[in-house]
């Protein structure tokens, strides 16, 4: 799989500092596990992280803090720590239409029936094991479907899975992820070989445009 | 850290005397010295080697007190910066075995366990290690001192890269770190308009990954 759609520096910055919110973060760890450049580049941008740390003033701990933190580790010692939460399971083993196994960092995830919002297009909502508020949508568009042009009040995130799509800006492919800016109109066009399923994450809300955006505006939550 | 030093510190006095499996942890061997990137690293490996406790001292000494300061700067409310501190320098003991000299400095790998804890504590999820969610294998064979000083030097040369940034660009840099500011908010802060302060980000970052990747 050559990638050739990547992470903007900006993104990896922001997810090494561990500063992307919940969904965008998903989708860009989704990325990174099928891109080992993105991946050394977080690493470096994580080498930014370690390096302001090291240059920091540091601030005095409470005087009995290294005394707590022994004591810590005494108890862990003396008998096993108390057993981790169970991790939450996917009730199927996880695969996308298609039989197409889940990429890895969505294992965890609840993923939700899919549902038709219109458009040629289905949904699906993800719900991260711990943060059930993150918004986090699997899109299932058909071959040569259009959807909606549409403006953004914050970034798009949007990582192929399977299948391929079109805008402006490029030809997405498997591995391919799409970040759209806030000021950016676009209008994706699933390439007429197969159906395309992404996974999207916004910052901010969708804001569609044209005639048929503002009337199915109400109706589309992603 | 002070703190730390003082009471640790063994001028003849008895100090902090801990039972370490048959040994004693009774002061911290070098005092004030500022331990170098690689010596920080071989503290983690002797952690997991010996499960030492005197190595422990030593990194927590350096450490504990800048987690805290960075998670300060970060936004967290004082008691909050410390307790996560207090969390990371634990899993710093428990995880050490983890540590691959050879993929980050230590510097490097304290902060990124930081950063998941923060996160954790914020949103109660742990998006920011998905994408490591596979933890690597445990170390088999002793990492090579060749790889001990390749992510060391990493971290030297990050360093480096900061200080060659412009002021202006560092302080963006610095800004977008630490803030979760949206940077308009970071516009007005500098009395910069938008456009500005998002092509001096694309700048700033682009120029770091430039003098990483060496071709500067």
């Amino acid at each position: 799989m050559t990638v050739r759609h990547h992470a903007t520096d900006e993104t990896l910055m922001r997810y090494a500092a561990g500063r992307l919110p919940a969904g965008p973060a998903m989708v860009v760890a989704t990325h990174l596990a099928g891109c080992p450049a993105c991946r050394a580049r977080v690493g470096r941008f994580e080498a930014v992280g370690g390096a302001l740390l090291e240059e920091i003033e540091p601030v005095p701990m409470a005087p009995d803090a290294f005394a707590a933190a022994l004591r810590v580790l005494d108890a862990e010692e003396r008998g096993p720590r108390a057993t981790p939460l169970p991790t939450v399971r996917p009730r199927r083993p996880g695969t996308l239409p298609g039989g197409i196994a889940l990429p890895e960092p969505l294992r965890a995830c609840e993923i939700g029936p899919w549902r038709w919002i219109g458009f040629g297009v289905r949904a699906s909502a993800v719900k991260l094991p711990h943060d059930p508020s993150a918004r986090l949508t699997l899109l299932r568009v058909g071959p040569g479907r259009k959807l909606p042009e549409h403006g953004h009040f914050g970034t798009e995130f949007t990582q192929v899975l399977v299948g391929s799509f079109s805008d402006g800006y490029g030809r997405y492919l498997p591995g391919d992820l799409s970040e759209m800016d806030a000021e950016v109109e676009h209008q994706p066009v699933v390439d007429p070989d197969g159906e395309c399923i992404c996974l999207a994450a916004l910052e901010g809300g969708m804001r569609l445009t044209g005639f048929f955006g503002r009337l199915i505006q109400p109706f589309v939550r992603l | 850290m002070n703190a730390l030093l003082d009471h640790a510190r063994s001028d003849g006095s008895p100090g902090l005397r801990l039972p370490v499996r048959g040994r004693l942890v009774t002061h911290l061997t070098e005092g004030n010295a500022m331990p170098d990137g690689c010596e920080l690293a071989r503290l983690i490996l002797k952690i997991a080697a010996e499960r030492d406790r005197q190595a422990f001292a030593r990194l927590y000494q350096h450490f504990a007190p800048r987690v805290t300061a960075f998670l300060r700067k970060s936004g967290l409310p004082a008691n909050t910066a410390e307790e996560i501190a207090q969390e990371t320098m634990l899993s710093v003991w428990r995880k050490a075995s983890y540590f691959d000299p050879a993929r980050a400095g230590a510097a490097t790998w304290i902060f990124t366990i930081a950063r998941n804890l923060r996160v954790d504590h914020l949103r109660r999820v742990r998006v920011a290690a998905a994408a490591e969610s596979a933890p690597p294998e445990e170390q088999e064979v002793a990492p090579s001192s060749e790889a001990l000083l390749l992510a060391t030097e990493q971290e030297a040369r990050v360093r480096a890269a900061l200080k060659a940034l412009s002021d202006e660009q560092a302080l963006v840099l610095r800004l977008s770190f630490f803030g979760d500011k949206a940077h308009s908010e970071i516009a007005r802060e500098l009395g910069l308009p938008l456009g500005t302060v998002k092509s001096r980000v694309r700048l700033a970052l682009g120029r770091l990954r430039a003098l990483l990747e060496g071709e500067s």
